[in-house]
């Protein structure tokens, strides 16, 4: 049989689209919708019991008798804030330094290429070695300088910080590389224009190269921003969440309330409050950022 | 990388200074955990708990650490790279099948009811949810598949999880080619099928091999889908390096070990496509 070619177009169309797109549909589509029904349920300790109709009160009870919850979800949100704005502001500066051809680069590329690429349980766990409170080998150079031991992981006030410093040596090098090509791509001849027309260092970076810039710094701190909240790997091998709780991702309440303690209408119910805050946020930072074009 | 000097470009000798010392500073920074890894899995049990650095001088080395993930433990060790190469592999192979597939349908033809554009961005908006907001049903679809435990289930949740950035990656090497040339193919009476495996996909083997390196390494590195969905047979490389955590407290020295067999593999192979690292971990916003 001889197909019109209009025809025969669609079909191959659709036949090229259609293998991820049904993919994607069963795979990703389907249990979250799964996940959403069971947020109605109780469910509870054991695969054989019965999930039971259970109305909103899953819900309800997460918003208004949980604050667990709302501990996690600050910490998260104050170790995103602080490691995003860490690791722009360095990676800015950085490549505002180093934005110039130097001998070496490529090497240099490479190697600020290895925090990113390891795995983030093996980074946990290193650091986890460097920064143990007794024989890490940080505070034992601190103690050689004669200064005071820090409690990198026994303090509740510095925990949280520990998982930003790891959080930051990992993906600094992101942000930095990132911006750098960026910086390399800007038209040489606007900057020769300003310099004629006088115009200083601070403003051509105002002026010129942060507007041009803008996108870009957009696009990698919201890519950085959504990835930062998916924080797992650093709290379950460095802190295990304590000491008292005070480095409990979200995700990780949500591992132990759904996986561990088997509590699936709880945690399904909880992956989705996640998910609308995730969302509202990675809106709010698209039409902030859209407002300033 | 541009060169030549110019006015953004220009420095003195004490920019020159300051910038070899910042780049110092933060590569010694950058590189101080994995030297300190390394270090360490050379060390004897006292040993890996004491400040020093530099082997034959300031302490013995040995293999003890080496010799214990290889060997002692080397079934585990060698079932879990096993299945982490397993894993990684096939789920980077169907990233880049249903990946370049839907990538070329995407950059190459016109979807005129649900605009090109909005189809791309439903795709990506898949790599946006938490994997953790998908654990619970997943466990229970793989429950009654019955591949709790199995490898499959962890290809699959891997290939959901890369094949969002396959899909965009791939747009965007497609739309690199000159549209003439798979034309040109059309025209002298090669199929749409012809055209996109003769033609367009050859031509984009640097794409293809960036898309399957990078899923590969997120996959080597991949932790709670494989915590919650394999066991004891299914296990990857992530899941020993956590094991390496014992009821003994933390052995620093098997712990640099068994972590520096889940880096070493995965930075080779990073340094190998440094050029699309940051493309793809950027989603293709940046092209070096």
């Amino acid at each position: 049989m001889i197909l019109k070619p209009a025809l025969r177009k669609e079909l191959v169309k659709w036949g090229f689209l259609l293998p991820c797109l049904v993919f994607m549909m069963l795979m990703a589509v389907f249990p979250l919708g799964w996940s959403l029904s069971l947020s109605f349920t109780k469910w509870l300790g054991t695969i054989m019991a019965k999930p039971q109709w259970h109305g909103l009160n899953n819900f309800r009870d997460i918003i208004f008798s949980d604050p667990r919850f709302w501990a996690d979800l600050g910490f998260t949100m104050r170790f995103v804030a602080m490691a995003v704005t860490l690791e722009l502001g360095i990676g800015l500066g950085l490549a505002h330094l180093l934005h110039e051809p130097f001998r070496g680069y490529r090497f240099f590329r490479v190697l600020f290429l290895i925090p990113m690429a390891c795995p983030p349980i093996a980074v946990a766990f290193i650091w986890k070695m460097m920064v143990h409170p007794d024989v890490g080998i940080i505070n034992s150079m601190i103690s050689a300088v004669g200064l005071a031991k820090v409690k990198w992981t026994t303090s509740t006030i510095v925990a949280p910080f520990t998982i930003v410093m790891v959080d930051v040596w990992e993906w600094t090098p992101f942000m930095f590389l990132a911006l750098l090509a960026a910086y390399q791509a800007l038209p040489e001849e606007v900057y020769q224009a300003a310099a004629i027309d006088g115009a200083s260092k601070g403003q051509m970076f105002r002026r010129i190269t942060l507007p041009l810039i803008s996108p870009l710094i957009l696009t990698i701190v919201l890519i950085r921003t959504i990835d930062a909240f998916k924080l797992f790997e650093l709290v379950f091998g460095i802190t295990s969440a304590g000491p008292a709780n005070s480095t409990e991702a979200l995700s990780y309440y949500i591992y132990l309330t759904g996986i561990k303690w088997f509590n699936l209408g709880k945690g399904a119910a909880m992956s989705w409050v996640f998910l609308i805050i995730l969302l509202s946020i990675s809106m709010f930072l698209l039409s902030r950022f859209r407002k300033r074009d | 990388m541009r060169s030549g000097s110019s006015i953004i470009h220009r420095r003195s000798t004490g920019g020159w200074i300051l910038l070899w010392v910042v780049l110092f500073a933060f590569s010694l920074w950058t590189i101080f955990p994995l030297f300190w890894a390394v270090v360490t899995s050379f060390k004897f049990t006292g040993d890996a708990y004491d400040p020093t650095f530099i082997p034959w001088v300031q302490f013995k080395p040995t293999l003890q650490g080496w010799r214990f993930v290889l060997i002692t433990a080397g079934e585990r060790t060698f079932r879990s790279l096993k299945n982490s190469i397993v894993i990684a592999f096939f789920s980077s192979a169907a990233v880049l099948f249903l990946g370049s597939m839907a990538g070329y349908a995407l950059a190459r033809f016109v979807f005129r009811k649900w605009k090109n554009k909005d189809i791309a961005v439903w795709i990506l908006s898949n790599r946006m949810f938490p994997p953790v907001a998908v654990l619970i049903p997943y466990f229970l679809i793989m429950r009654t598949l019955r591949l709790l435990d199995n490898p499959l289930s962890i290809i699959i949740a891997h290939t959901i999880l890369n094949l969002p950035l396959g899909v965009w990656l791939m747009i965007d090497f497609f739309r690199d080619l000159p549209r003439d040339l798979d034309d040109a193919a059309l025209i002298d009476g090669c199929s749409f099928m012809g055209a996109f495996f003769r033609i367009a996909l050859p031509l984009v083997a640097p794409g293809l091999v960036a898309v399957f390196v990078l899923s590969f390494i997120f996959s080597w590195n991949e932790f709670i889908f494989v915590l919650v969905l394999g066991f004891n047979k299914a296990i990857t490389i992530p899941i020993t390096i956590a094991g390496a955590l014992t009821t003994k407290g933390l052995e620093f020295w098997k712990v640099a070990t068994m972590s520096l067999i889940g880096v070493i593999p995965v930075v080779l192979l990073a340094t190998f496509i440094s050029r699309f690292l940051i493309r793809g971990l950027t989603m293709g916003a940046i092209k070096e």
